[in-house]
Formats: structure tokens, C-alpha cells, sequence
């Protein structure tokens, strides 16, 4: 009964966790120019999604390590620094984009410019990681990221030709925009295959102090927590393909019009609900992304760490995500377009792909760490194509920046 | 066991199970007509400068030693003959509080985060 009621607790993080700034521009954008087309994105990255964040928390509930640890005490440092440094430079710039987006919904709130809020937002996510424990940074804000399900009630309202979503959830080619048909299909991709989101998710095994009584509630939680998640995506790329292409916005290149979505159903409502949305799905991210630069510091060279801790207790560790925090805002605060640094920044994430999840292969066979619990055929099937995905969209992603993106 | 997979870059913790570093280097004594001895672990950033290379090594060595304001600076060391368990992790039968291993983390508790309200 315990463990029923952690599970479903544990889904409703994952649900209300999984929407930020990267999964709702990339939905929205490919919703507006493709329509149902690229559904199939969505599903595909849900899909890898989901077993690196089962074998992510799996390795923690048995080991007691997470993948950051492992990567280190595994590969030796001289390889380590490759995945530290590249890990490091995309959550810098996906913090940023987070930090944007609440700024973003402040700008659409108040009225006051971005660039203005930017600092302002920093500083609420710094005071939460100050204060705060794991257990109000996770549950509290996921619980509070529930409202990003008016995507999917929106959806669902327009009675889409739900025939048509179930064609567009098998790959298909494009009619038109060729270059940029795949540069979308790329950043979905790394939207949804965020390495932030399994590391993370391994240090949160940690922190709720996860055994190996864990590792069936960690299954349902991947599975279920996941799916969940992604169907809001598709609810997000189901409003943008029925309200803003079917309106003629088929170019999304500005936030503001973005709370056009969900007007059309909810009215007035609609509005409020999208700058709500978007505050709490970013806000929730940029303290994950803040916590997991820390958190892959820390362990990385082996320090004390857990966000449960006063920050006197852990001073390098606090001191991580204080510089994260308020470096990223820097981007924002000087003025850098929030939307164009988020489709930039997910490109970059999958590029950055084979770097993070190669060591799955390893560290997950690896009887030393994970024992009996080792990896069966099926995940290690999952494992050997997720990385040749990586590999794929490392290799892509550069040209199709450059032919196709905005 | 084998130093390299099993030692280096593994976690070391203190007889508290206090996390104060990884094994991030290894030293060994050279001895006549007899096998090489492991004598110490090193930790901290010269240790590490040093994996990555001479150069790095006395780019670290230089920055620690400006840092502390000291004119020579070494690896932080623990004895071998402290070491008490090995799996996973590395236990040392030490107090990090007695080390300097720490003594970076202290001098930020003491002047940075501890000065910020709430810490």
C-alpha cells in the first residue's frame, strides 16, 4: 500500500516534471509548420526517455551511485571531463533557456520586458535551492507542473482526427521544408532525451534514499511517469497544429505567440492558463537544471552533496548551483532571444547525446555496481539504439542548423 | 584486484562515511628486488592537473599554491595502511576533519555561503 501510494506519487512528478520550455516550443513549432506530422518525434523520444530513466534509476536503487558517479569511477577522470565539460556547457544554456521562459510568462503577466525579469526569476530559483529541500523542489513544483494537463484537455476539446495523430505517430517523410522538417524532428529529440532529466533522476534516487526494494516502483515510474509526460507534449502539438496552423501561424518565432494556443477553447482563461504553464513548467526545470550542475560536480570529484543538507554543510556543492544559477540569467538579462535559445540549445542536447549515454552500455552490465540487476536483452537492445541515435543526430545536427534552423 | 580498475578514480569516504574526494591519483614506492608497493592515494586538483598532463599538473600546482598562499604545494595524501574497506567505495579509517583535504570547502563556509542569510 506504501509503495502504491509512492508509485503514484512518483508518476505525478514524473508528469507534472516533464514539460519545460524545450518540449513546449519544439511541440508547438512542429504542430504549427507540420501538423500531426511529427507526432512520431515525440513518441520516439518518450520511448528512449523512458529506458534511460528506468536504467538511471535502477543503477541508483542498487548501487547506491548515481551515473554521474559511475561515469567518473568507471571511465577514470581523463574521460570523465569530456561528459563533465559537455554536460556543464548544454545545461548552461538549456538553465538559460528555463530562466527565459519564466521570464517570458513574466513579461506576458506583467508586462515588464524580459530582459528585466530575468535576474528577479535567478534569484526565486536560487532562494528555493537555499532554502528548500529535495522533497518541496520535487514533489511541491511537479505537483504544481499538473496544470500543464490543460494541453491536454485543450486537445482533446478540439476533437482532433485522431486517425490522423495515429498516422503521424509512424515516421513519415515531409512534403515541404524538408531541412526543416528534420531540424524539428532533432530538437524534439533532444528535448525529450535531455540528459539532465536521467542524471537528475538518479541523484533524486539517491536523495529519497532508493534501495533495492525500489526497483519495481522505479519501472512503473519510468513507464508510466513518462508516457504521461509525453502525452502532453502531443497535447501540445495537437493545440499549436489545430489553433495556430490551422490560422496560418505556421511560423512560430516569437513567444508571444505562443498564448494564442489555448485562447481559441478556454478564452480569457486560456491566456492565464499558458502564462501559468509556462512559468511553472520552466520554473520547475531551471531548479532541476541548477540542482543537476551541482549534482554532477559534487560527484564528479567526489564531494559531499544532497540538497537536503544546510548549505553551510555542503559549501561547494551550494556554491555550484549559485554560480549556475546566476550565470545563465546573464544570457537573458543582456537581452538574448528565449526562443531561439531553446530550439538552439535542444539541437545541441541531442548532439550531445553519445557522450551521456554510451556509458549506460557499460555501467549497466557492470555485475561490480548493478549485481544480478544487470541489464536484460531488451534494455541493452534499447541502449545500443539509443546511441546510435546520439550518434546519428550528433553527426546531423550542425548541417541541419544551419539549412534548417530559424 | 587491479589498481587501476579498482582504486583509482573511486569514491573515498572517512570512517564517518563522510564523501571527501575520489582516488585521484595512486603513488607506489620502488623497491630493490622486491614488486612495487602502494603506499598513498592522492586527492585534489593537482593530483587530477597532473592526470591530464605535465603542463596541467603545474598549472594546478601554481593556482592551488597562489590560492593558499603557500610557495610549494603537494597532492593531499592518505597512507595506505589507513585504508579499511574496499568496494564500491574506498573507506579510509581518517576524520576528514582532521585533513586539509577540506580546507578549501571551510575557507568557503567561512567567508562566502556562511555570510549569505539562511545558510
Amino acid at each position: 500500500m506504501k509503495k502504491l501510494l509512492e508509485i503514484s506519487l512518483g508518476v505525478v512528478t514524473s508528469v507534472g516534471g516533464f514539460l519545460e520550455v524545450g518540449s513546449i516550443a519544439t511541440a508547438a513549432q512542429a504542430g504549427a509548420l507540420f501538423g500531426f506530422q511529427l507526432v512520431w518525434a515525440v513518441v520516439l523520444g518518450t520511448i528512449c526517455i523512458i529506458f534511460l530513466v528506468e536504467m538511471a534509476g535502477r543503477f541508483a536503487a542498487v548501487s547506491h551511485h548515481t551515473i554521474a558517479d559511475g561515469i567518473r569511477e568507471r571511465f577514470g577522470f581523463n574521460a570523465f571531463i569530456w561528459p563533465l565539460l559537455a554536460a556543464l556547457f548544454v545545461n548552461f544554456l538549456v538553465l538559460s533557456a528555463e530562466i527565459g521562459g519564466v521570464a517570458i510568462a513574466a513579461e506576458l503577466a506583467t508586462g515588464v520586458g524580459f530582459q528585466w525579469c530575468a535576474l528577479p526569476v535567478a534569484f526565486f530559483v536560487w532562494l528555493l535551492l537555499w532554502k528548500g529541500t529535495f522533497g518541496l523542489i520535487e514533489k511541491g513544483m511537479s505537483m504544481l507542473g499538473l496544470v500543464t494537463l490543460c494541453f491536454v484537455a485543450a486537445a482533446v476539446m478540439l476533437h482532433p482526427d485522431w486517425k490522423e495523430v495515429a498516422t503521424g505517430a509512424v515516421p513519415n517523410l515531409p512534403q515541404h521544408d524538408t531541412a526543416k522538417y528534420w531540424f524539428m524532428a532533432v530538437s524534439i529529440l533532444g528535448a525529450s532525451i535531455s540528459p539532465y532529466l536521467f542524471m537528475f533522476y538518479s541523484s533524486g534516487g539517491i536523495e529519497d534514499q532508493w534501495d533495492k526494494t525500489y526497483i519495481g516502483a522505479n519501472r512503473a515510474i519510468a513507464g508510466l511517469g513518462m508516457s504521461f509526460g509525453g502525452g502532453i507534449s502531443v497535447g501540445v502539438l495537437i493545440v499549436a497544429a489545430l489553433v495556430l496552423g490551422a490560422h496560418g501561424v505556421t511560423q512560430v518565432d516569437d513567444y508571444n505567440q505562443l498564448p494564442l494556443m489555448l485562447i481559441p477553447i478556454f478564452g480569457f482563461w486560456g491566456f492565464v492558463l499558458f502564462v501559468v504553464s509556462l512559468a511553472i513548467a520552466c520554473f520547475g526545470a531551471a531548479l532541476e537544471v541548477a540542482l543537476q550542475q551541482a549534482y554532477l560536480v559534487a560527484q564528479g570529484f567526489g564531494w559531499t552533496w544532497g540538497e537536503d543538507l544546510k548549505p553551510r554543510d555542503d559549501p561547494g556543492f551550494s556554491l555550484v548551483y549559485t554560480l549556475s544559477v546566476f550565470l545563465a540569467a546573464v544570457p537573458i538579462a543582456l537581452g538574448l532571444d528565449p526562443l531561439k535559445l531553446t530550439i538552439f540549445s535542444m539541437a545541441l542536447t541531442a548532439a550531445s547525446l553519445p557522450l551521456t549515454v554510451v556509458p549506460f552500455l557499460f555501467l549497466l552490465n557492470d555485475d561490480h555496481y548493478v549485481g544480478e540487476h544487470c541489464n536484460g536483452v531488451i534494455s541493452n537492445a534499447a541502449v545500443i539504439f539509443i546511441i546510435a541515435l546520439g550518434f546519428v543526430l550528433a553527426l546531423v545536427t550542425i548541417p541541419l542548423q544551419i539549412f534548417g534552423g530559424t | 584486484m587491479q589498481l587501476l580498475r579498482d582504486i583509482l578514480d573511486k569514491q573515498v569516504v572517512d570512517r564517518e562515511q563522510v564523501k571527501i574526494g575520489k582516488v585521484d591519483g595512486l603513488v607506489a614506492e620502488l623497491r630493490q628486488a622486491k614488486p612495487p608497493r602502494v603506499i598513498a592515494v592522492e586527492l585534489g586538483s593537482i593530483a587530477l592537473g597532473r592526470r591530464l598532463g605535465a603542463v596541467p599538473g603545474r598549472w594546478a600546482a601554481r593556482l592551488v599554491a597562489r590560492l593558499s598562499g603557500k610557495r610549494q604545494t603537494r597532492p593531499h595524501r592518505i597512507a595506505w595502511n589507513k585504508v579499511r574497506d574496499i568496494g564500491v567505495d574506498i573507506e579510509f579509517d581518517i576524520d576528514v576533519r582532521q585533513t586539509k583535504i577540506f580546507a578549501w570547502q571551510d575557507w568557503l563556509r567561512e567567508h562566502v555561503i556562511g555570510r549569505i542569510p539562511g545558510a
